[in-house]
């Protein structure tokens, strides 16, 4: 049965993969949205979750590699990714803008996601029918 | 749209409590109606006198002082949680008000949400 | 239950101080669904302390071996969450 009215959702995850299950519910519900019909507006990574935006995560092959899983979503249906910048850096997660303003050796964030600050956050409130968060477990 | 910001984990040793006033202040930036809630051992948060630079880190103090110019509405604390954690009205910091953290007081906000 | 005030997602375990505060804070008109650790609610007996509506995630309680057939809860998988999610005039992750 279709949903005769289309929602639209901000999804945020604060928990990290390999230390929590917060990128896999996310992305079960991030899928079950599209199936019904919905829109996901943006994904936002907050705090631990910015390792999902890795691009250097090497698990085992036999293990979901989370941060391409989330990226072949984020392409597929054309959802912007961003990791907040605050969070980002101070974990070591960056983009080439940040590799050149800080002169580090590397950039290491995994396509199709940005890096920007909270407001992105802020916007996807204000403008989607939903935000869902998704912590880890401490 | 007001939001309520919650605040249960203490500061210093873990970051989220600092990632929650990171977002109360951006929704204030924005111009966002936006309260703190602390309870559980986030009320730890309010205590004055607190000096963290031999740990290295900066004192919350000061930002918590700022909150009402930045545009938090408000600084709740749970009464019972300071009670347990020692927090008498001497040392508390200034401008908390003490609530009763249930179901009533998440129903005045049409948002609710921690970091992490 | 067609009206939904709060949808409480519940992700940890009952060992966890959020727990019972969820618990606690959610009304007869609200919905708590528990997932992930917080399936564990349910591996004795459902949690008491709360007149809201308990739910848990069936992908979650069969990774933990939480067979359902044999515990009064409603389950729902990810299509069910999306919905409850749309039902609910507020969601909040504990």
């Amino acid at each position: 049965m279709q949903d005769s009215t289309s929602f639209s959702f901000t999804l945020v995850i604060t928990g990290a993969p390999y230390s929590s299950q917060a990128p896999q519910s996310a992305l079960g519900f991030a899928v079950a949205a599209i199936r019904a019909g919905h829109r996901v507006d943006r994904v936002f990574l907050y705090g631990d979750g910015v390792h999902l935006a890795s691009a250097l995560a090497s698990p085992p092959s036999d293990e979901p590699h989370w941060p391409r899983e989330w990226s072949a979503f984020l392409e597929e249906h054309g959802v912007p990714g961003v990791a907040c910048i605050a969070s980002a850096l101070r974990r070591g997660l960056v983009d080439e803008g940040e590799q050149k303003r800080y002169e580090l050796p590397a950039s290491n964030l995994v396509a199709p996601f940005t890096i920007a600050g909270l407001g992105e956050w802020v916007e996807g409130r204000m403008k989607s029918s939903r935000t869902v968060y998704f912590h880890g477990t401490d | 749209m007001s939001t309520l910001i919650v605040i249960d984990q203490p500061p210093y040793g873990g970051w989220a409590g600092r990632e929650a006033l990171d977002m109360a202040f951006s929704l204030a930036a924005f111009d966002q109606p936006v309260s703190l809630l602390f309870c559980g051992a986030g009320v730890n948060w309010l205590r004055k006198g607190q000096e963290p630079g031999q740990i290295r880190q900066k004192s919350v103090e000061k930002n918590l002082a700022a909150a009402p110019i930045f545009g938090v509405e408000a600084l709740l604390a749970d009464g019972d949680d300071c009670s347990r954690y020692g927090l008498g009205a001497e040392q508390l910091l200034d401008d908390v008000t003490l609530v009763q953290a249930d179901s009533q007081l998440f129903a005045n906000y049409s948002h609710t949400a921690f970091a992490g | 239950m067609s009206e939904i005030q709060t949808l409480h997602i519940l992700n940890k375990s009952p060992e966890h101080p959020r727990f019972a505060r969820c618990l606690s804070m959610a009304g007869p008109e609200d919905a708590i669904l528990l997932i992930e650790n917080g399936v564990l609610g349910f591996a004795a007996a459902a949690p008491g302390g709360t007149t809201a509506k308990l739910l848990a995630l069936a992908p979650d309680l069969a990774a933990r071996g939480m067979d359902i057939d044999s515990r009064p809860v409603e389950t729902i998988d990810y299509d069910g969450m999306v919905e409850l999610t749309t039902r609910a005039k507020q969601v909040i992750s504990w």
